[in-house]
């Protein structure tokens, strides 16, 4: 019964064996053991992954050896967490306040230690955890946090700005114009380009200089899957719901897409690393995706 | 030790640096101004004069755009951060849902609005505001949703401006979508602000489409969420000025509805908003502090922004109307509403301008159910123009205003009079809406038709009818042709406890041009039960395409019956399984076709016997004789019962069982009329005669036309034909009947109640018949003929010589 319930898995996800990328496995995680989850954040190395539970907590879920682990049940507190480079968790959690204002804190979680620590005070306004390749940051507008005085490279949108930090240099670029807001920056795996998302024009590839390498598609979510590929979100609405969710494999050079899973398949939120794809659905089943790409 | 001191002194330093932060900042609100652009998922009203796709119509994604335009305006003025998804009505600008809601959260909102307007998706019409957070009702996932929802809803349920059909309401939208599971509304799932989802009215509401065209209605409603907000952050008291709105009306000429269909209203959108009305605003030295005008969109709106607090005067203006002033008293952030009702000015006395029925004497006479039609120059008081209407003959009628009584009908509860001059006067005592009379009487005459009530030819089933179980067919014959629209709606089948049986409507057969009379003709969709009472009710509504109706409405009891039940004593003679047993025995005078049907009481088939009479020579036609061609083995003795099961087509043609013996040849006794549908027993005795055969033996049937034939074709099955022998008591004695053939009469004389004779040439043709038991026979041609006669509801026959 299980086989058949894979097999037909794997049907929605698309055997794309005649073109250039193979689904060569897909699997259910936390079948059984946990309730829906979303907002899945893949660590490097594709061994650790994050997720937020229905109620709310962060978790990790390390695949290696199949053990879940809270970080904290504070709300919301999952939906932009991220792994730094140094392997810790970096995320924001939130309070109404009595004058109904909303305060955000920025906290960091040790894996090895189990503990939490504030890293920026509660404060009013946006406070947004960056991953960055030796350590992690924070965010906020009256006090930012570093893990240490060369966290590496990191990228991030803020605004109709996308922020890059290169040995220790911060550079802000606005290559395109989008009214609403770039979301989504992340750093190619090998650090010489950055993908983001610009409102109302899709996905956009840059270099370190900002200059535009290739324009991928009005798609959501962009993340690395290695150096020449990006896996997205392309999901379709009619103002109130959800009324398609795929997963796309996107070249990062702008010359080739494929779909990973069919728009029916209503796949949510993709995360990669370590050669994995991650997503959620709908529903939050959580998914896990390896493929083979044909050059 | 250290490390722990550290620790601690860096925790109550950031504790102190919250507090700093905090005291500093003001409220970020993110505003989503639902949908965008003009495509499929935008969600465009059709009203006139906009057609479909028109981006000048109402689009919900436009008036959106529009109040949370609004919104950012008035919020940026009262103080507020604010960050707003679109600001163009562009498919580019349609930002996704995961898009809209990580934009909020990069931002760092406190609150997020997502603005929409509502629709019911159905025939249901509504409006009333509504607003939704992520979650169970009472139980948002995001803490204080629902206190930001109760915060907004009575501001938007204030609004004069619009017509309300029922309070406000406020949901979880897990549990207001439970089919959708915990997904929800797309721009409230992982958003981290305090978010609600607001719908602030419906717009397929008419009414309220056309206000959402208007920018100064979308304007207000965006004052009144910023009010929300305001109330959420307890910062009522942070902003002075406030805001005036109305609605300006016709204070009685209603609303046109120039759709192409008539749309619901409630309320003061029954009234015409009044457009490019001037409404200014005057301090309390006649000063004008600001002046608005209302649109050509339909729906009267006005409103003043930012007033200061104290006492006004509004003022409004418009050519057509007389100028009205109200007293507004302004309070610091705070909507004021005044709506006008402005009288029109009327200023020439009232006219009839146009009338019907238009008749003058040598005109042909006026359909009965004509009404009367009166067209004013003004729109006319009601009360005192059908106080001066007067008919001449009196006759009961019912008013009706049009065109926002600027036309009044007058319609006869029944009908006119047959041959009937009538004269209307209208005295000049009739006023307009503004209160002056006609200057001199109006008169006019008409003379009427000699028909005034549609006359029922037909109907099936009739009152007492037995009527077979199987999905039976209801018939209405009336001598015109009938208006189809909507015929099956004012015919009714009850059962006995009053409930209304469904028709089969893909079955409905109505006259057509060129038929004889008028009929509708439908079915059931089910059966009805042997033993129950039912009634058929025919509306008095039932009405030709002249519009003269049925005299009144009738109601026909009849009952359900099992045509096939057993009949217990009785003994299957013929089972009219193969139709090639029979033939039609005049061949060559009627089109007759014989088959075998489906359609059956029992074993595997009937016969049927499809027929047109055509006439011989052009004579009245010949009947149709069906005849085995093999007589069956089974003989009948006078006195024996035949039983025939038949399936008819209510065609009124006359069915005669045929026998035969070996002295008289073929004879026929009349089983009855064909006044049905579907399937019914039927029975008749086989009579006495003076002169009649011991070896009498069915053989087979005879079609007659009839006296008033209403069609000249017909079908016919027959099933089992059984036989009850003899029991000798309540028989038709031909014994005790005498039939007398004296002079120019035949006279028969019986111990019981003779209802008719007929007399029948060799042919089976009925050469003349009468009433009661006297036949005159003077004009007859001298031959050999049979004499029928029906006693009691049955026949028998004496062959009689005329000399």
């Amino acid at each position: 019964m299980k086989k058949l319930f894979i097999l037909l898995l794997l049907a929605m996800a698309l055997p794309a064996m005649a073109q250039e990328v193979e689904v060569t496995s897909l699997q259910r995680l936390l079948e059984g053991v946990e309730g829906p989850a979303y907002y899945p954040v893949l660590d490097q190395a594709g061994n650790r992954l994050l997720f937020s539970s229905e109620e709310g907590a962060l978790k990790y879920y390390d695949m290696v050896d199949g053990v879940t682990t809270v970080v904290t049940r504070d709300y919301v507190a999952g939906n932009d967490a991220c792994w730094g480079g140094d392997g810790k968790v970096y995320f924001v959690t939130q309070e109404v306040g009595e004058d109904h204002l909303i305060y955000r804190t920025g906290q960091s979680y040790d894996v090895a230690t189990r503990q939490s620590a504030v890293v920026t005070p509660s404060q009013h306004g946006a406070v947004r955890a960056v991953p960055a390749t030796r350590g992690g940051a924070v965010k906020a507008p009256a006090q930012n946090y570093s893990s240490s005085g060369n966290i590496g490279e990191a990228a991030w949108a803020e605004g109709s700005r996308v922020h890059v930090t290169v040995g220790g240099e911060e550079r802000v670029f606005s290559p395109v114009d989008s009214w609403a807001g770039y979301l989504w920056a992340s750093l190619s795996p090998d650090g010489k380009r950055v993908a983001f998302f610009a409102a109302g024009k899709g996905i956009v590839v840059i270099d370190l200089r900002g200059q535009v390498l290739a324009m991928l598609g009005n798609y959501e979510m962009p993340c690395w899957y290695n150096n020449d590929y990006l896996v997205a979100q392309n999901a379709k609405d009619d103002g109130h719901q959800f009324t398609s969710s795929q997963i796309m494999l996107l070249k990062a050079d702008g010359t080739w897409q494929a779909e990973l899973t069919k728009p029916a398949s209503m796949a949510l939120q993709p995360t990669c690393g370590g050669g994995k794809i991650v997503y959620t659905t709908i529903d939050g089943l959580l998914y896990e995706m390896k493929i083979n790409i044909y050059q | 030790m250290k490390k722990i001191f550290s620790k601690s002194m860096m925790m109550a330093l950031l504790a102190v640096f919250a507090v700093n932060v905090a005291s500093a900042q003001v409220p970020h609100v993110y505003i989503n101004p639902g949908h965008g652009g003009y495509d499929s998922d935008d969600r465009n009203m059709v009203i006139y004069p906009f057609h479909q796709g028109d981006s000048a119509g109402s689009w919900e994604s436009k008036s959106n755009l529009r109040k949370g335009l609004a919104l950012r305006e008035i919020l940026q003025k009262k103080g507020y951060k604010t960050s707003i998804s679109r600001v163009t009505n562009t498919t580019a600008d349609d930002l996704a849902l995961s898009t809209i809601v990580s934009l909020c959260n990069q931002s760092g909102a406190d609150v997020f609005y997502s603005i929409h307007s509502n629709a019911t998706g159905t025939s249901a019409v509504n409006n009333f505001p509504m607003v939704f957070y992520r979650g169970y009702t009472g139980s948002p996932q995001i803490p204080n949703a629902d206190v930001l929802a109760a915060d907004l809803e009575p501001y938007l349920y204030a609004s004069q401006t619009t017509v309300w059909t029922h309070n406000y309401q406020i949901w979880g939208d897990w549990s207001f979508r439970p089919e959708w599971g915990t997904q929800g509304y797309g721009v409230l799932r992982g958003n981290r602000a305090v978010a609600n989802l607001s719908e602030g009215s419906f717009h397929d509401y008419i009414p309220e489409a056309y206000r959402l065209l208007g920018l100064q209605y979308c304007w207000m409603e965006g004052w009144n969420i910023s009010l929300g907000a305001d109330k959420y952050f307890d910062r009522l008291d942070n902003f002075a000025q406030g805001v005036i709105s109305g609605n300006v009306r016709d204070d009685r000429i209603k609303r046109l509805q120039e759709n192409p269909q008539p749309f619901i209203v409630y309320g003061d959108d029954n009234l015409m908003p009044i457009h490019s009305a001037t409404v200014r605003l005057l301090d309390q030295n006649g000063n004008e502090v600001q002046r608005t005008q209302t649109d050509t969109l339909r729906n009267g709106i006005y409103t003043f922004k930012y007033v200061n607090p104290g006492t006004y005067t509004v003022e409004v203006t418009e050519p057509s109307h007389f100028p009205q002033s109200k007293t507004v008293t302004v309070s610091a952030n705070a909507s004021t509403y005044q709506n006008f009702y402005l009288k029109r000015v009327r200023d020439t006395p009232p006219v009839v301008v146009d009338y019907t029925p238009v008749w003058n004497e040598g005109d042909p006479a006026v359909k009965c159910s004509t009404p009367i039609i009166l067209s004013f120059n003004w729109d006319m008081d009601s009360v005192t123009t059908c106080d001066a209407f007067t008919l001449d003959p009196p006759l009961e009628g019912d008013f009706k205003w049009e065109d926002s009584y600027y036309r009044l009908i007058f319609t006869p509860k029944d009908a006119f009079d047959v041959n009937t001059l009538y004269t209307l006067t209208l005295k000049k005592t009739a006023e307009h809406g503004g209160g002056t009379p006609m200057d001199e009487d109006f008169v006019m005459s008409f003379y009427t038709q000699k028909r005034n009530h549609l006359t029922e030819l037909a109907v099936f089933p009739y009152e007492g009818a037995p009527v077979h179980l199987k999905t039976p067919t209801v018939e209405l014959r009336v001598d015109s042709m009938l208006d189809t629209y909507n015929l099956f709606q004012k015919l009714r089948v009850l059962d006995s406890e009053g409930n209304e049986l469904a028709w089969n409507k893909r079955s409905i057969k109505y006259n057509k041009n060129g038929d004889n009379y008028g009929f509708v003709r439908i079915p059931l969709t089910k059966n009805i039960e042997a033993g129950k009472d039912y009634q058929l009710i025919l509306d008095v509504d039932i009405a030709d395409t002249a519009g003269i109706h049925l005299p009144e409405t009738r109601v026909i009891n009849f009952k359900g019956v099992d045509a096939g039940a057993e009949k217990p004593g009785m003994q299957v003679v013929e089972e009219f399984e193969n139709a090639d047993d029979y033939c039609n025995y005049l061949e060559g005078l009627n089109s007759v076709e014989l088959s075998s049907s489906t359609d059956k009481l029992f074993g595997s088939k009937s016969m049927q016997v499809t027929y047109e009479f055509t006439k011989y020579l052009g004579s009245v036609p010949r009947p149709v004789m069906i005849e085995p061609k093999t007589p069956s083995d089974i003989s009948f003795h006078p006195g024996d019962t035949v039983g025939i099961h038949v399936w008819g087509d209510m065609s009124y043609h006359k069915l005669i069982v045929s026998f035969s013996d070996e002295i008289f040849g073929s004879w026929g006794v009349l089983l009855g009329t064909i006044d049905f549908h579907g399937w019914r027993y039927m029975e008749v005795v086989v009579p006495y005669f003076d002169e009649i055969g011991n070896n009498i033996k069915f053989n087979g049937f005879w079609i007659e036309l009839g006296e008033d034939p209403m069609v000249m074709t017909g079908t016919l099955r027959f099933d089992n034909l059984l036989k009850r022998a003899s029991s000798g008591i309540n028989e038709v004695k031909l014994a005790d009947m005498k039939v007398n053939v004296a002079g120019d009469y035949i006279v028969v004389s019986a111990d019981t109640w003779v209802q008719g004779v007929e007399l029948i040439d060799i042919n089976g043709r009925i050469v003349k018949a009468a009433g009661g038991n006297c036949l005159n026979i003077s004009q007859v041609e001298p031959g050999v003929y049979l004499v029928r006669v029906h006693i009691n509801g049955r026949t028998a026959t004496q062959k009689v010589v005329i000399k």
